[in-house]
């Protein structure tokens, strides 16, 4: 918009173009990226199909316990993104860390277990099966990721470098819980070192990626 | 006559259904307010672009306040966000005087002091408050700043930067 050369020509000019306007809603936002989220899942469960343990009737603690804590973080860094879009002298957008520290535990443990085992964690077969993960997460997040961005180009961002890293956080953990519903290894190394890496890898696109889309 | 939180609130409600009266009283009010507050922490030139540059952004993101939250914290925090942007921008302002004028809100002095500037300003440490007041706000060039502060001038720049970082990182703080 052009500087009107004073206020009250600025604000004579800002009143004529009023339109009426939909309030950005919390609720409505952490359920377009449920909605989001929830789409993802059923396409890789439709294209890739779901574990095979599932459909045999078997649940893995492993699997279960880590894939709720990714959905954890993807629920707590999805909230905190749509508070951001919404500024408030007085907003908190701390809570994501929290679970963050949680879900850390997983390539805590998935480091310390891999150095105890020594050289076949990182054989060629098991490097490979890795990288598949971190990619189809990452690919996986994408959907969530692009929402995101959307919605906080619609609100006013007063962080676009920490919003655009939790975006990318909460995308990558909401890709890689997608993901897990196809990935059959139930190993703490892979799932503490790959499927975490999909995690940090979207976080770090977001920190980069995001600001310049969402500056205002 | 000065609006309050709950008429502010109001209005903008009002605003964001398309009501070009509601809208009008509201800019005005908010131009009032905005003077108020960026008065001490601005070069006197430059607070008519800032008070117009923090008027658009309140209408390009009007949709991003809650009716069902207060009204002047957003508000702040629109201007804070403009106000780091503009001394990011800004290398050296012409005016080296400042206008002493009152804060806009002195009817609701808690919310005032709890969204002001210079809580966020007081939230840096010493060094880097000074050089960004000096540099920054008030004009003075790198060199009498570090004359007045007895820091280095390689000092007052890193200060000025790390203390703009920080306060951007800061805008929604109390």
């Amino acid at each position: 918009m052009t500087m009107p050369q004073n206020s009250d020509a600025l604000i004579a000019e800002l009143v004529d173009g009023l339109e009426p306007v939909k309030p950005l809603r919390l609720g409505e936002g952490v359920a377009l990226a449920l909605v989001a989220a929830g789409v993802t899942a059923l396409a890789v469960a439709l294209l890739f199909g779901l574990r095979e343990e599932w459909l045999a009737g078997h649940l893995d603690p492993m699997q279960l316990v880590s894939t709720g804590l990714f959905l954890g973080l993807a629920l707590a860094a999805t909230v905190t993104v749509v508070v951001m879009s919404r500024p408030q002298v007085g907003n908190d957008h701390g809570g994501w860390r929290w679970a963050a520290a949680m879900a850390g535990f997983l390539p805590l443990a998935g480091v310390i277990v891999a150095l105890a085992r020594g050289a076949e964690t990182i054989s060629p077969e098991v490097m490979r099966h890795g990288a598949e993960c971190l990619a189809g997460g990452s690919a996986a997040s994408l959907l969530v990721f692009a929402l995101l961005v959307l919605w906080l180009r619609r609100g006013a961002p007063t962080s676009p470098e920490r919003a655009g890293l939790v975006t990318g956080v909460a995308a990558g953990a909401f890709g890689i819980f997608a993901a897990s519903l196809h990935c059959a290894d139930n190993d703490i190394v892979h799932i503490g070192l790959w499927h975490s890496a999909a995690v940090v890898a979207m976080g770090l696109v977001g920190r980069a990626l995001v600001p310049r889309l969402i500056r205002w | 006559m000065r609006a309050d939180e709950a008429t502010l609130a109001r209005l903008m409600a009002l605003s964001q259904q398309g009501d070009r009266q509601a809208y009008a009283a509201l800019l005005e009010s908010c131009q009032r307010w905005l003077r108020g507050y960026y008065s001490r922490r601005i070069a006197p030139s430059s607070l008519d672009d800032l008070v117009q540059e923090t008027l658009i952004a309140l209408h390009t993101k009007r949709a991003s306040w809650d009716a069902t939250r207060p009204f002047l914290p957003w508000l702040a925090a629109i201007a804070r966000y403009r106000w780091v942007d503009h001394l990011r921008r800004l290398y050296r302002a012409d005016e080296h005087e400042l206008h002493e004028e009152l804060l806009g809100t002195d009817d609701e002095p808690a919310i005032a002091a709890r969204i002001s500037l210079d809580r966020l300003l007081g939230l840096l440490p010493p060094a880097q408050e000074r050089a960004i007041a000096l540099v920054k706000i008030e004009g003075l060039s790198i060199a009498e700043a570090s004359a007045a502060t007895g820091q280095s001038e390689s000092l007052v720049k890193v200060n000025i930067h790390r203390g703009l970082k920080r306060l951007a990182a800061m805008i929604e703080k109390e």
